[in-house]
């Protein structure tokens, strides 16, 4: 996977990426029904998650969007 | 047992996001436009939020459950003992004969029927974690309560019963309700109802078999 020049779009990157390891740790979590998974979903999923909420709404709210080019993007696709 | 309903829900649910977000970190430049931007914020923010919430919601539900309580080997006595053929035995009659709902058995009578009593509870359960996993935990026969049994508890179900209110012996000394009901006189410690799970001997007694 390429990150994005755009800063905006590799910080929505970095959040996606966050985002994943925080459900993809609820979702095997979820599948046994253990005391440990429930400490494992609570502690390594939701802090994942909240990184990725947190880092979502950084970038959304303190880094610039830079002008579109003529495809509609900065980033690398 | 297979996985409940709400579980396979929240586990879709979870997948689907993730598809999603994969697909957002893949083609970044779709959260461009405004059509995008809602995408965005549905797919990185809300979609996670609601992911979390109702597996919280599912893992607190099956916190609850007796198979998860007797998961630990620690606890596996203990489940024994909700099979003793003897109704002195507390536990076991009351698993047996539905006073409890059998799949909630532990959580029912373990839980604190008072303000914040299932956080309280939920918090306890991170505790036996801890000892069960880091520490050396103690024999079966060896756990205690982390604090004297409240009658809260019984009368969560029992007050207002025709068998607790008139039963014979409860009516036997005018003053023994009264200070049951304000927690004065125990009902589990005081010698009337003290055989609970008794694991230390449960090799010796008679076991019930609910196939008939």
């Amino acid at each position: 996977m390429k990150f994005s020049a755009n800063p905006l779009e590799r910080a929505l990157q970095v959040s996606g990426i966050l985002l994943i390891a925080g459900l993809l740790t609820e979702a095997v979590c979820l599948l046994r029904a253990r005391p440990l998974s429930f400490v494992a979903f609570v502690s390594i999923g939701g802090t994942f998650l909240f990184l990725g909420i947190v880092t979502y709404l950084l970038a959304i709210i303190s880094i610039k969007p830079e002008t579109p080019g003529p495809e509609g993007s900065t980033g690398n696709r | 047992m297979g996985m409940p309903l709400q579980t396979a829900f929240v586990v879709v649910l979870v997948l689907i996001s993730i598809i999603l977000i994969g697909i957002t970190i893949a083609r970044p430049g779709i959260t461009i436009t405004r059509g995008g931007k809602i995408l965005g914020f549905f797919v990185l923010f809300l979609l996670p939020i609601l992911c979390a919430s109702m597996g919280v919601s599912s893992e607190m539900e099956r916190s609850k459950t007796t198979q998860f309580c007797l998961s630990c080997h620690t606890m596996e006595l203990h489940g024994q003992s909700l099979h003793v053929d003897d109704p002195s035995y507390l536990a076991a009659a009351h698993y047996q004969n539905h006073r409890v709902p059998a799949d909630e058995a532990c959580y029912s009578c373990h839980t604190n029927y008072a303000m914040f009593g299932s956080f309280k509870a939920k918090m306890a359960g991170l505790r036996h974690v801890y000892v069960y996993y880091l520490t050396k935990p103690p024999a079966p026969e060896d756990i205690k309560l982390h604090e004297p049994y409240n009658n809260r508890e019984c009368l969560h179900c029992h007050l207002g019963s025709r068998s607790f209110e008139q039963g014979a012996v409860h009516n036997a000394d005018p003053d023994l309700l009264p200070a049951v009901k304000v927690n004065r006189m125990a009902c589990i410690s005081s010698g009337c109802h003290d055989t609970v799970h008794k694991v230390a001997t449960l090799s010796k007694v008679k076991m019930w078999n609910p196939q008939p």
